[in-house]
């Protein structure tokens, strides 16, 4: 139906699209995979991420890639305060995180996404924007928008930084040990809170610096309610690529990216995007512990 | 849980623990009650010598900024007919009074709203909710207690289809948004290619999908036709689709945020169409403020601006009567009650829906629904707004959407040519 | 008269006495409701049927996650298929809205067949993740289908039939308490509560619980499924937003505050979240879904049996009443 040309293209653009998707994952999946917690507010605090970017632009014309870095900074904060206000409680001194523990932390999360998800309409009632442009580039008769390929960089970078900090320091490794077993790590000296808020933090880091990439690629139109739109597309991402494995929201991203933007070269676009959700439901069904080994 | 374990550990005294039982059902039922209750009785008395409207309105929820725009507007036209002598019937003088009440944008609120401003707060006229879903839960609370509702804010086609008969349109019906644009491309650059892109929501597809096909029928070539979720969060593929299939113009969009997603995409699929034409969006001032050099040349319908000159002289020569202020008089009125802010097109359309009323119950010289139904099927009126006539279904035939270009950072009417304050700029060049 | 009462109501109010406090009261909140219904004002009645769709949604939401734990954020799917289900029948099949109430549920119960087959084996967040993303893929076909209207969805005029409306939830109301209160009882309640508790452990001791979950899923589809057609029917439409998540929270929310697992939590929940939501509307709209939010997050936390558990812990006299 589609001609080769817009078949490529889309291939092009999905790949950059997952890129912008893997970004906004990784901090969700840092956290489920360490402390098995899936925080249902995940998209509002990309969305704070996202505000964050805008007022640092519209007060000091800093770019959103500087800007991540501040989101970033931002997020080990909030991240630890988060953990300290909802999971200390239910966390601390547990040795099993069991299904009633991720049930009571997934409707406490939801619950403050919902409230953060009003208060945010109340203040913010008209969309915003950056004043940012990038610009693209042309490779080989095909427009690419270099947003979208500093926004992949910049999730290649997040996975490697973080692949070496897991591996290569003790706190990174500290963190990997709880994340398998908690009695290990305790007998090997961790304080298992201390990581355990740790960990919220980078992953609150990486979830606000991913909500400043998102406008990179996303400069204008930005409301309160867009985390309603990613937090899903994460969730997805997180579950295809497993959680904890920190390329796994790379391949995930990637995935629903070229799928969505194929597809719609063939069928409808509303068909694309029910596929590339439905999708995740088969993944579950035959291999839940995502397509990474 | 189960009746044995709850009786063997539970061996207080089953008088007591009767008596507790129904306590907490009383202290239920009467918390009930009391809430029920202060519904109930939250209803408004309506003062003698008024004439009492009702509606609900979207202050908060996704409709917010357009709900509150035609809020002000609905305030302000308030004010004028009140200023004015009021509305004359049977040789009484009325003045309006409003009852309205936030339907957070969401229909479960709608049929116990509209039904206590029926029933308990009496009012006399209704006015349609903003959007076309909500419109759907209102619209038989009207033909069940015999009110007419004026529509100013549901362009969607399809609630004049489902045969009600108190439902009347004040503004131009999301078929004919596009026109404009594909009028001017016909008149002026009829070997164009056209591509609509638009999204599947019920007003956005409606105005994409009649555009395309008025474009067919008047013999334009349409080379895209393809809807789009409105959360939607990558074009690319659409717009290289379109591009690559040598379409000239584009048209469609649908509302804020994906319309500024398009302007944006295409800058990055490296598409530079002739023309672009896009819905809602494009007639917002942060369309321009958020997208300072490509929003240049882009054109956007609209139903109204505050450029656009309706006269009594105008009315009378093509036959229409004409009622209530200028389109100066009525923004300055509502810059002074807004704190100095510019009316929008939809404070404008809702203005307009109290001003048709008001002429209708004058000229049915009549309180009653009928009479005042009959009026407005049958009546010509021309206002600050435009030109209002309905068809048999209510469906506003009369007004005509002019189309609106961002040129120098300016927004400018450029269609029709009668209206029009500088001409159309061709082609779109991207900054 | 005399005869009426002896034969007829005093066997009966007897027999429901001995089904206990909670099945009483209920009876009696219902049976209320039904007599008093054609006395009500009609703004009122018209606000008592969208309390019972509601109530009937926390219900249905509350076999399923309130009874087993699994988190179905995507509850919502139902609710727009009902409703879909009943425009399609009604605009393309001519049916009269009652017959498109029973295709409601019908659609309802055989989604939760397809859903449930494939999604009930997965544990926890999985199988929430799994749910959350059916009513988002369902907002997208519909969007996309000319056969289902696109998105211009399907609006009807059906008038105003609110007292058929009224009496078609209250039955399906009725039918769902029930059928929850049953399904706390006996052997039945003893394997629901124990697969809530430990689900290994359950199988382990004999609980058939894959064809447990499964049914509790399937009624609870089919019940938001008619439920749905029903609301469908009250706001004259059915369009994709339907599908919106704000929906399925709200549900949650419902039996959250309410109690998850027991028979009066997702009553006491519809009361609490939605009397006060139409008060609030004329006086202060925007406070109120952060309200919902806050009291989600501290309930959650700090009282985690909603409502209704948390009064059976701290009040032990009172679990032999409040169910």
């Amino acid at each position: 139906m589609a001609d080769i040309g817009t078949v490529v293209a889309s291939l092009v653009y999905g790949v950059l699209l997952g890129f912008v998707f893997a970004a906004i994952a990784h901090g969700l999946n840092l956290i489920w995979g360490v402390t098995k917690v899936v925080n249902a507010a995940h998209g509002e605090f990309i969305m704070l991420g996202a505000y964050g970017a805008y007022f640092l632009n519209l007060a000091w014309g800093l770019d959103p890639l500087t800007a991540s870095l501040i989101d970033a900074a931002l997020g080990l904060g909030v991240g630890v305060a988060f953990y300290f206000a909802f999971l200390h409680r239910e966390l601390r001194g547990k040795e099993q995180i069991g299904l009633q523990t991720e049930l009571v932390t997934l409707v406490a999360t939801f619950g403050l996404g919902l409230a953060i998800v009003n208060v945010g309409t109340l203040a913010f009632r008209y969309p915003v924007g950056l004043r940012y442009n990038p610009g693209n580039v042309v490779l080989g008769g095909l427009s690419v928008p270099l947003g979208g390929v500093y926004v992949g960089l910049a999730s290649l970078g997040i996975i490697v930084v973080s692949h070496l900090f897991l591996t290569r320091t003790y706190l990174g490794n500290a963190i990997r040990a709880y994340g398998q077993d908690i009695v290990a790590a305790k007998l090997m000296g961790v304080n298992p809170t201390a990581v355990a808020a740790i960990a919220t933090g980078i992953g609150f880091a990486m979830t606000m610096a991913g909500g400043a990439f998102l406008t990179v690629y996303l400069r204008a139109g930005i409301t309160p309610l867009i985390g309603l739109t990613y937090a899903p597309i994460s969730f997805v991402i997180v579950v295809l690529g497993g959680p904890g494995k920190m390329w796994g929201s790379l391949v995930g991203g990637v995935t629903i990216g070229v799928l969505l933007d194929v597809l719609q070269a063939f069928v409808p676009v509303e068909f694309a995007y029910a596929a590339a959700f439905l999708f995740v439901i088969p993944i579950l069904a035959l291999r839940p512990e995502g397509i990474l080994r | 849980m189960s009746q044995a374990s709850g009786a063997e550990t539970a061996p207080s005294a089953p008088k007591a623990g009767r008596g507790k039982i129904i306590a907490i059902v009383v202290a239920i039922l009467i918390l009930v009650a009391i809430a029920a209750a202060a519904v109930y009785y939250l209803s408004q008395p309506t003062p003698t010598g008024t004439i009492k409207i009702g509606f609900t309105i979207s202050k908060t929820g996704t409709f917010t900024v357009e709900g509150t725009n035609s809020l002000n507007g609905i305030l302000a036209a308030q004010a004028w007919v009140n200023a004015h002598g009021g509305v004359t019937a049977g040789g009484v003088s009325y003045q309006f009074d409003l009852d309205y009440v936030d339907d957070q944008s969401q229909s479960a609120n709608i049929v116990p709203t509209y039904t206590q401003i029926v029933t308990q707060d009496n009012a006399q006229f209704l006015l349609a909710p903003y959007s076309s879903g909500l419109t759907s839960a209102a619209a038989p609370i009207a033909d069940q207690y015999g009110r007419v509702m004026l529509s100013h804010g549901g362009a969607s086609n399809t609630i004049y289809q489902q045969g009600y008969q108190n439902f009347v349109g004040v503004l131009s019906p999301a078929s004919v948004y596009l026109r404009g644009a594909i009028d001017f491309i016909k008149a002026n650059h009829p070997t164009d290619n056209l591509a609509f892109l638009y999204a599947s929501d019920s007003f956005s597809s409606i105005a994409g999908s009649s555009g395309a096909a008025y474009a067919r029928s008047i013999g334009l070539t349409v080379v895209y036709d393809q809807s789009y979720p409105t959360t939607v969060t990558d074009l690319s593929t659409q717009l290289t689709a379109a591009k690559n299939l040598a379409a000239d113009d584009l048209l469609g969009g649908g509302h804020f945020t994906d319309g500024v997603l398009l302007m944006q995409q295409l800058a990055g699929v490296g598409w530079t169409p002739k023309l672009i034409s896009l819905l809602v969006a494009v007639t917002e001032p942060s369309f321009q403020a958020q997208l300072p050099g490509v929003s240049n040349n882009v054109t956007g319908p609209s139903q109204w601006e505050t450029s656009v000159v309706f006269t009594s002289a105008m009315a009378s020569a093509a036959g229409f009567d004409w009622y209530g202020p200028t389109g100066a008089e009525f923004t300055s009125l509502y810059g002074s009650m807004t704190s100095g802010a510019t009316p929008t097109y939809h404070s404008a359309e809702a203005a307009a829906s109290i001003f048709v009323l008001a002429h209708a119950i004058e000229a049915a010289n009549s309180l009653n629904t009928t009479q005042v139904r009959a009026e407005l099927a049958s009546m010509k009126l021309m206002t600050f707004f435009g030109k209002f006539q309905v068809d048999s279904t209510g469906l506003q035939v009369a007004h005509e959407m002019i189309v609106d270009q961002w040129q120098a950072a300016a927004l400018k009417v450029v269609w029709p040519t009668a209206v029009a304050v500088s001409p159309l700029q061709y082609p779109y060049t991207g900054s | 008269m005399t005869d009426l009462r002896t034969a007829w109501f005093r066997p009966a109010w007897r027999k429901l006495k001995a089904l206990g406090p909670t099945a009483q009261a209920l009876a009696v909140a219902l049976v209320a409701l039904a007599a008093l219904g054609p006395i009500l004002p009609v703004a009122l009645f018209v606000i008592a049927i969208l309390f019972m769709i509601y109530a009937t949604w926390a219900y249905s939401i509350n076999l399923i996650t309130g009874m087993t734990g699994y988190v179905s954020f995507g509850h919502v799917v139902f609710v727009g298929t009902g409703g879909y289900a009943l425009g399609y029948g009604v605009k393309v099949w001519n049916l009269a809205p009652l017959a498109g109430v029973a295709l409601g549920g019908l659609f309802g119960a055989l989604l939760a067949v397809g859903i449930g087959a494939v999604t009930l084996r997965l544990r926890g967040a999985y199988f929430a993740i799994a749910t959350l993303v059916t009513p988002l893929a369902a907002f997208y076909i519909v969007s996309g289908t000319p056969a289902l209207g696109d998105g211009a969805g399907l609006p009807m005029n059906l008038g105003f039939q609110i007292g058929t409306q009224y009496y078609t939830i209250w039955a399906l109301l009725t039918a769902e308490v029930a059928l929850t209160w049953w399904a706390t009882r006996g052997r039945l309640g003893l394997g629901i509560h124990a697969l809530r508790e430990d689900e290994d452990a359950a199988r382990a001791v004999g609980i058939h619980v894959p064809r447990l979950k499964l049914i509790l899923y399937v009624l609870s589809g089919g019940f938001a499924g008619a439920a749905g057609a029903v609301f469908a029917w009250y706001v004259s439409g059915v369009f994709p937003d339907t599908f919106s998540l704000l929906f399925s929270l709200t549900m949650l929310a419902m039996i959250i505050i309410g109690g998850m697992g027991t028979v009066l939590g997702p009553m006491l929940g519809a009361v609490i979240v939605l009397i006060p939501h139409l008060y609030l509307l004329r006086i202060l709209p925007q406070g109120e879904p952060i309200a919902i939010g806050v009291a989600v997050i501290l309930i959650a936390l700090f009282l985690p049996g909603g409502i209704v558990g948390t009064i059976r812990r701290y009040v032990p006299e009172a679990r032999r009443y409040l169910e």
